[in-house]
């Protein structure tokens, strides 16, 4: 009975929570999210490798040979270039025969950034069909 | 006068209530721009390329790591070049969109790198990407 009276005077009060925790509750969680996750950083140079087997029949005169040596030194049909000058050439040979299929044979012992460098030049060239070789024999 | 000497009572007062908003606001910008850390990979200094484009669709990544000296990971653990194959020929049967990202250092010789991606032909995975960085000085 006296718990009555006291519920009946406490109806106008409404029951509240306290938000002021709020701020603190996203703030953690903004910090679990930093510590756990990297901005992504995918970038690179795209190529799609040929199926194992598959040995396209390609016409001679359509294939460029360019090949690198251990020592970085790079021989485009049998012509001497430089690495920025590769892709000029790559150009001009494109503009002549834009069906030319670019064979990149790089030797084992060469450098991978020397490869890099290479085939950044021919995507500058704008070479759609570029095809990486394996080089079997020692001695590049 | 009267009325200015009562309001010297009342201190000055920083509504707090958007502190809470400001959080969550940050907490969707990081959720949206960057994805959980799945691996560790190697401290490796990729190559540069001026040709580097961005790659989309983060979903269908996997990485191979190699370092200078040559040594291979797949996910954090060191492999050798026959168990590349085994991984990553599961991963395109789970997905055939798969994009394997070839992360290796400029340093690395490109023997390596040449049978891992024979390896990959092996395990039919043709979609490859070097991953690369953009040139000093130049953004994306």
């Amino acid at each position: 009975m006296a718990l009555k009276s006291k519920l009946s005077t406490r109806t106008q009060s409404k029951p509240d929570i306290p938000t002021a925790s709020m701020g603190d509750i996203a703030f953690l969680i903004i910090i679990f999210f930093m510590t756990t996750s990297i901005f992504s950083r995918d970038k690179g140079l795209k190529i799609v490798l040929p199926e194992k087997g598959e040995e396209v029949k390609i016409k001679s005169e359509n294939i460029m040979t360019v090949r690198v040596s251990s020592k970085g030194k790079v021989l485009i049909g049998d012509q001497v270039v430089e690495i920025p000058q590769v892709r000029e050439l790559i150009i001009k040979k494109l503009a002549e025969n834009p069906d030319i299929v670019i064979a990149l044979k790089v030797s084992r012992g060469a450098k991978y950034r020397t490869m890099i460098d290479v085939f950044d030049q021919l995507k500058m060239a704008k070479a759609e069909r570029i095809s990486l070789m394996p080089v079997r024999e020692e001695g590049g | 006068m009267k009325k200015i000497a009562k309001q010297r009572r009342s201190r000055p007062d920083i509504p707090m209530a958007s502190t809470s908003d400001i959080a969550f606001l940050l907490i969707i910008f990081f959720m949206v721009s960057t994805v959980f850390r799945k691996e560790q990979g190697m401290n490796i200094t990729l190559p540069e390329a001026e040709a580097t484009e961005r790659i989309l669709k983060r979903r269908n990544v996997s990485n191979v790591w190699v370092d200078k000296t040559g040594r291979t990971t797949v996910n954090d653990n060191l492999v050798k070049t026959d168990i590349v194959t085994s991984i990553m020929a599961e991963r395109v049967i789970e997905n055939p969109d798969l994009v394997v990202m070839m992360q290796a250092d400029r340093d690395a010789a490109y023997g390596t790198v040449t049978d891992i991606l024979e390896a990959l032909k092996d395990a039919r995975a043709l979609k490859v990407t070097f991953a690369t960085d953009y040139p000093k000085g130049q953004g994306g």
